[in-house]
């Protein structure tokens, strides 16, 4: 993985906190030049701690951390030229905007002027030309947010490490946010590593999604594909909306669930394993299926209207299911056509 | 109610303001101008006044300049330990507030005095200790002792501030490039430097005013304000419209002094609240 097609790579990196089983292990990851991965987990699964060792703020005890195809051990945080913005923005309060991004450049020996005409610059590119002379306390949580967005970039980093920048910020300005940062990261064509616990923001943003799970890389896929094709049950239920419930193979075409037998494609499976089975709300279709195929009756316990289309609740026999529409008819049957249907590991991991 | 309340509380404040400061305020100025403002010219054109002024503000400046620097240094540290151990340490710290200059002095020429412990100590590796222990006797001996009250206040001061200050701002700093050396002069001390300069004003204004310390260290041989406004009320005692200005002066410093690290202060908290 040391080749130079990744602009940062982690072989085999391992830290646990002193004491504890806390931390990352055994993480092999990689951020191609101009490309925005999302690492995305719960609380806790160690995903800020893997940005803190490519920071250069923690030494891993196993493994190597390569940056710009060169070992970064023994380099300190200050000499990585790794541009990162906090989750609470950590602006320099006694500092107008335009000296805090220009900051960097101070520290980079360039003289007043220029580092002046060079903040002035991209603060115009994040459109606060017109504040460049406000202190931080008099700028909104975004304006502070799109300063420090500014002061990682100023200085031609050669990645971008962001930790979970949106979270600080109220539900529209996030999605606005999401945009401004898809552009500038486009724009700089910079490697970014992007920390975050929200899955739609991880999916609408990133090129590459990678999945952490108890200080464990599970997956690295395309938001569309790790959506598609979960590794096992926690990144199912983790990743977008599902129904999910243990089963138990019938026959090579059968899965047994709790409100009844499901046919599937062909699945390889030997009878009576134990799966988990992953059914995406829009996998559910109205009415009966042909030829009666996994088509059950029931009737709707929740309806939740969303604009251009409605999540419901669809009980059977006891058993809830989620689904989602366009159709805003009467619900009386569903069906669940069999490519809809995944089977999954329980538990499990692995790394691609 | 609220009314009879208000009464109630401000009444003890405002009768100690009155009868202990006001009434010998007035009684004071008073005396200063009995004589339409001669006062006031006998202490300008006494050399030993400007003697005096001078001795005071070296006393006050190398006091405050060392205090502050010595406090500076025992804050942060205090802010980068645990809850329990910083409490036991600033009660400590705090101890020397509740001592009387007294004692300070006391203790200081047992310690630094021609036959202190100190000063005897040193004699055993050849320094002199006539002229050692004349070093404790001087304007600037007198500051380091003022310091052992005056550093205290320093941290008491600067404390908090470092407490909350946003650490997450060193690694920021860090991550951009900065060297500790940089992270402290750039972003430490700027974010600091209001509250030390308000703490300065606040010592310096102890440091003019305080006598206890030097009097008892080294009676009325060195020459400042306090000391010479005490032999003018106490030995010689001949012109008390003269005492009565010095005193009017002597307040008028002290009251300047802490005025500018009120304003200093006022003037961040104010571009704090408006940003907010």
């Amino acid at each position: 993985m040391s080749e130079p097609e990744y602009t940062i790579a982690l072989e085999g990196v391992t830290f646990t906190y002193p004491g504890t089983d806390i931390g990352v292990h055994d993480v092999t990851l990689g951020i191609r030049p101009g490309e925005l991965l999302a690492v995305i987990g719960p609380s806790g699964c160690g995903k800020s701690t893997l940005l803190k060792i490519i920071a250069g703020f923690v030494q891993p005890s196993h493994g190597r951390v390569i940056i710009g195809g060169k070992d970064a051990a023994g380099i300190p945080p200050r000499q990585r030229n790794i541009g990162i913005v906090f989750q609470t923005y950590t602006l320099f309060p006694h500092m107008t905007a335009w000296e805090n991004v220009a900051y960097p450049l101070k520290l980079r020996g360039q003289d007043q002027a220029s580092r002046r005409a060079k903040a002035v610059d991209i603060l115009g590119r994040v459109g606060l030309g017109t504040q460049t002379d406000n202190l931080p306390a008099q700028l909104s949580g975004g304006q502070q947010q799109r300063v420090a967005l500014a002061r990682a970039l100023v200085f031609d980093p050669q990645a971008l490490l962001l930790d979970e920048p949106l979270s600080a910020l109220d539900a529209a300005l996030r999605v606005e946010m999401r945009d401004e940062i898809r552009r500038l990261q486009r724009m700089h064509h910079i490697a970014t590593m992007h920390i975050t616990h929200d899955q739609e923001e991880a999916l609408s943003m990133a090129d590459r999604v990678a999945v952490m799970q108890n200080g464990r890389l599970v997956q690295v896929d395309k938001p569309r594909d790790i959506y598609a094709r979960p590794v096992n049950r926690e990144v199912a239920d983790f990743i977008g909306q599902a129904n999910l419930w243990t089963g138990h193979i019938t026959g090579p075409t059968n899965v047994g669930t709790p409100f009844g037998t499901l046919t599937t494609l062909p699945h390889g499976r030997n009878t009576g394993d134990k799966v988990a089975v992953l059914v995406r709300p829009e996998g559910l279709l109205l009415g009966r299926g042909p030829g009666d195929i996994n088509s059950f009756t029931g009737a709707v316990t929740r309806d939740r209207f969303l604009g251009s289309f409605r999540r419901f609740d669809f009980e059977i026999g006891g058993v809830t299911l989620l689904g989602e529409t366009g159709d805003m008819g009467e619900i009386t049957a569903i069906h669940i056509p069999p490519t809809s249907i995944q089977l999954l590991p329980e538990t499990g991991s692995a790394q691609s | 109610m609220r009314r009879g309340l208000f009464f109630i509380l401000a009444a003890p404040g405002a009768a100690l303001l009155i009868f202990f400061f006001l009434i010998p305020l007035a009684v004071v100025s008073k005396d200063a101008f009995t004589d339409g403002g001669g006062a006031f010219l006998r202490v300008f054109s006494n050399d030993l006044f400007w003697g005096g002024l001078r001795g005071s503000l070296i006393l006050a400046s190398t006091a405050s300049i060392f205090s502050l620097v010595v406090g500076f240094a025992v804050a942060l540290h205090l802010s980068r330990i645990g809850n329990a151990a910083r409490t036991i340490l600033v009660f400590f710290i705090a101890l020397p507030l509740t001592f009387s200059g007294l004692i300070v002095a006391y203790g200081f020429i047992l310690s630094y005095g021609r036959a202190g412990f100190i000063t005897q100590m040193l004699a055993m590796v050849g320094v002199d200790p006539v002229t050692f222990s004349r070093l404790l006797f001087s304007p600037q001996g007198l500051a380091f002792a003022a310091s052992y009250y005056l550093i205290p206040r320093v941290v008491m001061l600067l404390l908090p501030v470092f407490v909350n200050f946003d650490k997450a701002q060193f690694i920021a700093a860090e991550s951009l490039g900065a060297t500790r050396g940089r992270i402290i002069r750039d972003i430490l001390i700027p974010q600091i430097l209001p509250t030390a300069v308000t703490a300065f004003c606040l010592i310096a204004a102890v440091a003019i005013g305080a006598y206890g310390t030097a009097l008892a260290l080294v009676g009325t041989q060195v020459n400042i304000l306090p000391l010479q406004l005490y032999s003018m009320i106490s030995e010689t005692g001949s012109d008390f419209p003269a005492a009565a200005a010095l005193s009017l002066l002597l307040m008028a410093m002290c009251s300047c002094i802490i005025a500018i690290g009120e304003v200093v202060a006022a003037r961040h908290e104010r571009q704090d609240a408006h940003a907010r």
